[in-house]
C-alpha cells in the first residue's frame, strides 16, 4: 500500500523522478489540452505554426540573404536560415510558454497535488508540434533547391535532444522564478528578442569567432542556444564542425538543466502559497 | 481492518502576513545586499506571523468517515490542503496510508474550449485516475451526469448547472482508498446534491473507504460521518462522535445568544431596495427568558427604499441546534402585504408548545417581493434559547424526540 509521510522537520530535496513517471497520464492529458486549445476557434488552425517561421524566414532572406549577402558556404540562404531558426523557434516557444505556465495553472496548483514539473514539461511537448512543422517546411525547401543533407545527419537526433534539454533547462528555471518574481514576465520577451540576434541564426557562427575578441566569443557562447544552433545546422548542412567554443554551451546546458530541476523542486514546496 | 489510515502529529501552519506574497526582485536584492553588509536582512521580522493551524493531532482509522467542523477561518481548508500535499506544514508531521484523492473544488482544470468528453478525461486524470480507469467508467460517468446529449459540445456552452453535474459525476466515480472533500457540495441543485451524498455514502459504507469531509451542512455531516473534529482558531477543540461534536459546535456558536439585534443606522445590512433595521425575539418571561408554554413573538423591522407600493414579505428559516430546519415562517402565507416606501415592522407569533427546549437560530432571513423575488437575504441572524417552564405541569420527561412537539387537542372517549 502506498504510504506518504510529510514531516516539516525533514526536508530532503530529491528529484523523485519515479513519481513523475506515475503521473504520466496527467502529463499526456495536459499536453493534449494545450495542443487542442492552442488553435481552437482559429480559422487557419495548425497552419499558423507554418506561417510564423515562414514570415521570419522571408524577412531574414530579404535582409541577410539578398541585401547583406551573408556568407553561407554555398548553401541557399533560406535553407541556411531555417536550419538555425527551427531550433531557435522551439527554444523561444518553450521559454515564452513555460515562464507563465505555473501562474496560468494556479487554480490547479492551489487545488490539487501533482508534481508541478508536469506543467512546464507539457509546454515543451506542445512546442514539438511546431518544431515538426518547421522540419517539414525545411524539407520542402531542400527539395525545392535540390539540396542533399550532409552525412552528419546521423548526429541530428543528438542536437534535437540538446535543443529540447536547453529549452527545458531555461524554461524550468523561468517557470520557477516567475512565481516569485513576476519581473521575469517582462524579461522573457526581451530575452527572446535579444537571443534571436545573439544566436547564429541569420549568420554563421564563424563570423562572430573571426571578428570578436576571445573574451567576447566566450560570452557569446554563454547563450546555450549558440552552440546548439551551430551543431544543429552542421548536422543538416555539413560544413565546419561546431567550434571548440560550442562546448561552453553544451556544458552550460547540462549545468542549467540539473540546477533547474533542483531549484524547481525547492520552489515547488511553497508554490501553492506564493503563486 | 481498523488500521490507521491518517495519522497527524502536532501539525502547524504559519503564514506571513503583510509580507509581499511574491516578492519583487528589488526586495530580494535589497535583502541580499543587507546580508552582504552584515546586517543580516531582518526585514521579514516586521511581517506579522499568522498561525492558521497549531498543534493539530488526530488519527483516522481505515474505513472511517470523519467530518471537520468549524467556523470560517478556523483552519479547515488549510488542514485539507496540507493533507492533500498542496501546501507544506510549517511544523509537525503526518502519515497517510493509501491512495488519496482530494476534492477541494469541483471541476478543477476544466477547460471551456474542450468538449464534455475531453473534460472528463482531463478532470479525471487531474483527480488521480488512470486513463484506462476513466475509459472503463466513461459511460457510467456520463449517465450519472445526465448530459449525454451534449457530451461532444465544448463546455463553454454548458449551463453552470451542467458543468457542476459533469464535474461531480467524475468525482463521484473516484476510487481512492482515502477521499478528502472540502465544502464542494454547496454548489449544484438540491436534487443533485442528494444524489452525490447518496453516492458518497454508498462509497464509504459499502466499500470501506476513508473519508475526511468538511461541510457547513450539519445534516450532511451527520448522515455521512461517524466521527468529527471541531477546529476553532486553528486548534482542535473537540473530537468524538459526530452528534456530540456537532452539538458542541452549535452550543459554542449559540453561547453568544443574540435575541435582539438592532443595527446602527450607518451599518444597516441591505441593498438599494431594502435595509434591515432590527430583528428580535421578545422574551416572554422575566430575566429575558423565552419559555415554550407561551407564544413567542418575533419582530423584524426594515426600510423599503423602493418607490411606490409593492407586495413585500418577510420569510425566515428557523433551525435548531443540530442545524435541522424546523420550519419556514413567512408573512406571504397571510394575504397580500402591500406596503409603500419607508419603515415597516413585521411581527409574528410562534405558537406555544411548538418548540422543544434548546437553541434555535434563524439560518436565513429573506425579504421577498411579489411572493417570488428575493430582494435581500441576511445570514447572520438572531439566535435564542427556548426553555421549558420551571414547573412542568405536563409532558414527557424523556429525551426530546422529533423536530417539533406541538400540543395536540386530544379527545378521549
Amino acid at each position: 500500500m502506498q504510504k506518504i509521510v510529510v514531516d516539516a522537520n525533514k526536508h530532503q530535496v530529491t528529484l523523485n523522478l519515479r513519481e513523475l513517471l506515475a503521473y504520466k497520464d496527467l502529463f499526456l492529458v495536459l499536453a493534449y489540452r494545450d495542443l487542442k486549445v492552442r488553435y481552437a476557434q482559429t480559422f487557419l488552425g495548425l497552419f499558423w505554426a507554418f506561417i510564423q517561421p515562414a514570415a521570419t524566414l522571408l524577412i531574414f532572406t530579404v535582409v541577410f540573404g539578398v541585401a547583406v549577402k551573408v556568407e553561407t558556404g554555398g548553401v541557399p540562404y533560406p535553407i541556411f536560415a531555417i536550419a538555425g531558426m527551427s531550433a531557435w523557434a522551439y527554444f523561444a516557444f518553450v521559454l515564452n510558454n513555460s515562464g507563465n505556465s505555473i501562474i496560468g495553472a494556479q487554480e490547479m496548483v492551489k487545488k490539487i497535488y501533482f508534481p508541478r514539473l508536469i506543467i512546464p514539461l507539457s509546454k515543451a511537448v506542445v512546442g514539438l508540434v511546431d518544431f515538426a512543422v518547421a522540419f517539414v517546411f525545411m524539407s520542402g525547401l531542400m527539395i525545392f533547391y535540390g539540396f542533399m543533407p550532409s552525412a552528419n545527419i546521423i548526429y541530428l537526433p543528438l542536437f534535437i535532444l540538446l535543443t529540447i534539454i536547453s529549452a527545458l533547462a531555461v524554461g524550468i528555471w523561468l517557470s520557477a522564478l516567475t512565481i516569485r518574481y513576476r519581473d521575469f514576465q517582462q524579461i522573457v520577451p526581451f530575452m527572446i528578442q535579444f537571443g534571436l540576434y545573439a544566436t547564429p541564426i541569420a549568420y554563421p557562427a564563424e563570423t562572430i569567432i573571426k571578428s570578436l575578441p576571445n573574451w567576447a566569443v566566450i560570452i557569446y557562447y554563454l547563450n546555450p542556444m549558440a552552440g546548439v544552433v551551430e551543431g544543429f545546422r552542421w548536422s543538416i548542412l555539413g560544413g565546419e564542425p561546431p567550434s571548440k567554443y560550442a562546448y561552453i554551451s553544451f556544458v552550460l546546458i547540462i549545468l542549467l538543466f540539473i540546477s533547474a530541476l533542483y531549484y524547481f523542486r525547492k520552489v515547488e514546496r511553497i508554490m501553492a502559497d506564493i503563486v | 481492518m481498523s488500521d490507521i489510515a491518517i495519522k497527524v502529529e502536532n501539525l502547524g501552519k504559519c503564514y506571513q502576513i503583510g509580507h509581499a506574497k511574491s516578492g519583487e526582485l528589488r526586495e530580494s536584492f535589497g535583502q541580499w545586499f543587507k546580508k552582504l553588509k552584515g546586517s543580516n536582512g531582518k526585514a521579514a521580522e516586521t511581517a506579522y506571523e499568522f498561525w492558521a493551524l497549531q498543534n493539530i493531532s488526530f488519527e483516522v482509522r481505515e474505513g472511517q468517515a470523519v467530518g471537520i467542523i468549524g467556523h470560517n477561518g478556523a483552519g479547515k481548508s488549510t488542514l485539507l490542503k496540507i493533507l492533500s500535499r498542496i501546501t507544506e506544514p510549517t511544523k509537525g508531521r503526518f502519515e497517510i496510508r493509501g491512495r488519496v484523492s482530494s476534492l477541494l473544488e469541483v471541476g478543477t482544470g476544466f477547460h471551456p474550449e474542450l468538449s464534455g468528453r475531453e473534460n472528463i478525461y482531463l478532470n479525471g486524470t487531474i483527480l488521480g485516475m488512470k486513463r484506462s480507469e476513466i475509459r472503463a467508467k466513461f459511460d457510467e460517468i456520463v449517465a450519472f451526469s445526465g448530459v449525454e446529449k451534449f457530451i461532444d459540445t465544448p463546455v463553454k456552452h454548458y449551463s453552470s448547472g451542467m458543468k457542476v453535474r459533469l464535474a461531480f459525476a467524475v468525482a463521484a466515480h473516484l476510487e481512492p482508498e482515502i477521499l478528502i472533500i472540502d465544502e464542494v457540495l454547496a454548489v449544484g441543485d438540491a436534487e443533485f446534491q442528494k444524489k452525490c451524498l447518496g453516492k458518497m455514502d454508498e462509497v464509504s459504507k459499502n466499500e470501506g473507504r476513508t473519508i475526511l469531509f468538511v461541510s457547513h451542512n450539519m445534516l450532511a455531516l451527520q448522515s455521512l460521518c461517524s466521527e468529527a473534529i471541531l477546529l476553532s482558531s486553528g486548534e482542535v477543540t473537540a473530537t468524538g462522535s459526530v452528534d456530540q461534536v456537532v452539538s458542541t459546535y452549535l452550543r459554542a456558536f449559540n453561547a453568544s445568544e443574540k435575541i435582539k439585534i438592532v443595527y446602527p443606522s450607518s451599518e444597516c445590512p441591505g441593498n438599494q431596495s431594502v435595509k434591515l433595521l432590527s430583528q428580535e425575539v421578545v422574551p416572554n418571561e422575566h430575566d429575558h427568558l423565552i419559555v415554550n408554554d407561551r407564544p413567542l413573538e418575533m419582530t423584524f423591522r426594515f426600510e423599503n427604499l423602493q418607490k411606490g407600493e409593492s407586495v413585500l414579505d418577510v420569510t425566515f428559516h428557523l433551525a435548531d441546534e443540530m442545524g435541522n430546519l424546523v420550519f419556514v415562517g413567512s408573512s406571504a402565507f397571510s394575504g397580500n402585504n402591500m406596503v409603500g416606501n419607508g419603515l415597516h415592522c413585521y411581527s409574528c407569533q410562534i405558537p406555544a408548545y411548538l418548540l422543544h427546549e434548546g437553541f434555535y437560530l434563524i439560518s436565513r432571513l429573506l425579504i421577498v417581493k411579489d411572493k417570488g423575488t428575493i430582494l435581500y437575504e441576511h445570514r447572520d441572524n438572531i439566535t435564542f434559547q427556548v426553555k421549558e417552564p420551571t414547573v412542568a405541569e405536563f409532558g414527557w420527561k424523556g429525551a426530546k424526540e422529533g423536530i417539533v412537539r406541538p400540543k395536540l387537542e386530544w379527545v378521549i372517549k
